[in-house]
């Protein structure tokens, strides 16, 4: 029988394990009053796709999963998003995307916000829209 | 709380405060190689916000466990050693590891919080040296390049606005201000935009993917047939007047177009003008841009056609010297995480409206490769002008003679905002007069 440090500093490494496992997997998450499908993530992150109807949408990044997203969704690295978004503000007068610290800061922001979408690990089903699971 | 329970609540806040701890001491580590004080202090107030969630998170533990006995009592049996009823483990470990999840990402974040102030403001800025001006060859030695403020302005759903003033040196190495695009838009849709008043004539790609912040730009210059009026320029970048423009998905390519109409330019003193304030002969420039970009194994490219129309007067003369200017385009764009790819072609089909030396075709064209690779971008241009120096529209100009350049360069990045670059160029004049000069340029362009 181990002694209970033990015990205790393995279902730490469980529990923390978990959520190493928990984080591989991104939700994107609107504002329950947007409509949008999996194939507009990339065209609302990159500023290409600015309504949903007459709701103006409002990309939000999360820093917490911006890496994991890119690679996913954008297939680019943080280097080239940053200069495409300079590029395209450069042009097209828009504002690249407000940037959230955390799932549960982005989630905040997606629920007061309409129009907003963002991506977490850690859906939260209240007053936000899954739109895709990557 | 029981007395009873007031042990466990101690143990479930122990564990909690020993799963946020390598987080927390996570954070700290990688941060501590910046030698940066604001960046020391931001992560102090980060520390600090964390202690100040974790209190928040014990207290809720705390509770729950206050208001779930059962699971507060796994809690608690784990971490005594004691035997631990298995249905409840998983349940409680989830619940931790949200809990350790939320505390680390709050430990980790950056801070990098976008402004939502209203009134978002950019800038660029870049000075050189070299043993010529990289746009004024007569000068050598430390040059300023430009600082360009950049505003876009948050306007609501649908009206949109961009204005970008520049201070510059200009020929006379004195420093100019321009306001070199105020315009007001007004997006009906995803496929259609209307901008009224200066803007880059969206003619081919380079002119309105880059312009001013040239840390934006692999390159360190412009090539030299698309310059700025004000720098040697000899085509009209910039229009005041109307401009539609927008994209429509079709598959997994995109359609954009541009449709343009505004004050036919001018020439004083050589240097091609837009007209801000209107023109006074009534000749107006029209114009349009049609391109693809293509999707799937090619993503990453454009290709295009573009042409404009304008009426254009040399000032210069008495009376005014008029001349059309038709001219036809045609581009090519790869832009991925490594390569940069660009080539545009434009072919001059002019005509004399006020003398009898009639029609005049004149062409010219660049094509640049870089490649990044990793913070060094090697890159290299080859620019070539041929201009009809019987056709007046050229002639008029400063800059308007014929030219071949070749140029090797080399863009380090110092961070995601700052750049270091190095050219090695040689440029032949060819017609006006003939001669040669090489050219060593270093640039150091930041935006903010």
């Amino acid at each position: 029988m181990f002694a209970s440090p033990v015990k205790l500093v393995l279902v730490a490494l469980l529990c923390a394990g978990c959520a190493v496992a928990r984080s591989a997997d991104l939700y994107v998450i609107c504002n329950s009053r947007v409509q949008l499908t999996s194939t507009d993530v990339r065209d609302l992150f990159l500023g290409e796709k600015q309504f949903a109807g007459a709701l103006k949408l409002v990309p939000v990044d999360n820093s917490v999963a911006q890496t994991v997203f890119l690679e996913k969704v954008l297939k680019m690295n943080a280097a080239k998003y940053s200069t495409t978004w300079i590029k395209k503000a450069f042009r097209d007068g828009i504002n690249p995307p407000l940037v959230m610290g955390s799932d549960i800061e982005a989630v905040a922001y997606v629920k007061r916000t309409p129009g907003a979408c963002s991506y977490v690990t850690t859906p939260d089903g209240q007053d936000v829209v899954v739109i895709s699971r990557l | 709380m029981s007395t009873a329970a007031q042990p466990r609540a101690r143990r479930a806040r122990l564990l909690v405060a020993a799963l946020c701890l390598p987080g927390l001491g996570h954070s700290p580590a990688s941060y501590a190689a910046a030698d940066d004080t604001g960046r020391i202090a931001v992560l102090e107030q980060k520390l600090d916000e964390s202690l100040r969630l974790i209190r928040e998170l014990s207290a809720r533990v705390h509770e729950l466990e206050a208001r779930t006995p059962e699971a507060g009592t796994a809690v608690a049996a784990a971490s005594a050693g004691a035997a631990v009823a298995p249905a409840n483990q998983p349940e409680t470990a989830q619940r931790l590891a949200v809990v350790e999840q939320t505390v680390n990402q709050m430990v980790a974040s950056s801070g990098q919080h976008g402004d939502d102030s209203g009134m978002p403001l950019h800038g660029f800025a870049d000075v050189g040296i070299g043993n010529h001006n990289a746009a004024f060859s007569q000068y050598q030695g430390a040059d300023v390049g430009s600082l360009d403020f950049f505003l876009t302005p948050r306007l609501g759903s649908r009206t949109r606005a961009l204005f970008e003033l520049n201070f510059e040196v200009g020929a006379d190495s004195a420093v100019g201000v321009d306001l070199e695009r105020a315009q007001i838009g007004y997006q009906v849709g995803d496929s259609t935009t209307v901008w009224v008043g200066r803007f880059h004539t969206p003619y081919g790609y380079y002119n309105t993917a880059f312009h001013h912040g040239q840390q934006i730009a692999i390159s360190l210059r412009r090539p030299r047939f698309i310059e700025f009026e004000d720098h040697g320029g000899i085509m009209p970048a910039h229009t005041v007047g109307v401009w539609v423009t927008g994209s429509e998905r079709i598959g997994d390519e995109k359609l954009t177009y541009d449709l343009y109409a505004g004050n036919g330019q001018r020439i004083v003193g050589g240097i091609l003008d837009m007209n801000n304030a209107g023109n006074t002969h009534g000749s107006a420039i029209v114009g349009g841009n049609l391109g693809l970009l293509l999707g799937g194994s090619l993503d990453g490219l454009k290709i295009g056609l573009d042409a404009f129309q304008t009426r254009i007067e040399d000032q210069g003369q008495s009376p005014s010297y008029f001349t059309r200017v038709k001219s036809y385009g045609t581009y090519a764009a790869y832009d991925t995480d490594s390569w940069e790819g660009i080539a545009e072609f434009d072919v001059f089909n002019d005509q004399d409206l006020t003398g009898s030396t009639g029609a005049h075709s004149s062409d010219a064209g660049f094509i640049q490769l870089g490649y990044r690779g990793g913070r060094y971008t090697p890159y290299t241009r080859y620019e070539r002008g041929a201009f009809q120096q019987a056709d007046h529209f050229f002639a008029a100009q400063t800059n308007g003679s014929s030219y071949v350049r070749a140029a090797l360069g080399l863009r380090f990045d110092l961070d995601l905002v700052s750049a270091l670059k190095l050219e090695l160029a040689q440029t032949r004049l060819t017609d006006r007069v003939i001669r040669s000069y090489d050219e060593i340029l270093m640039q150091y362009a930041i935006r903010f």
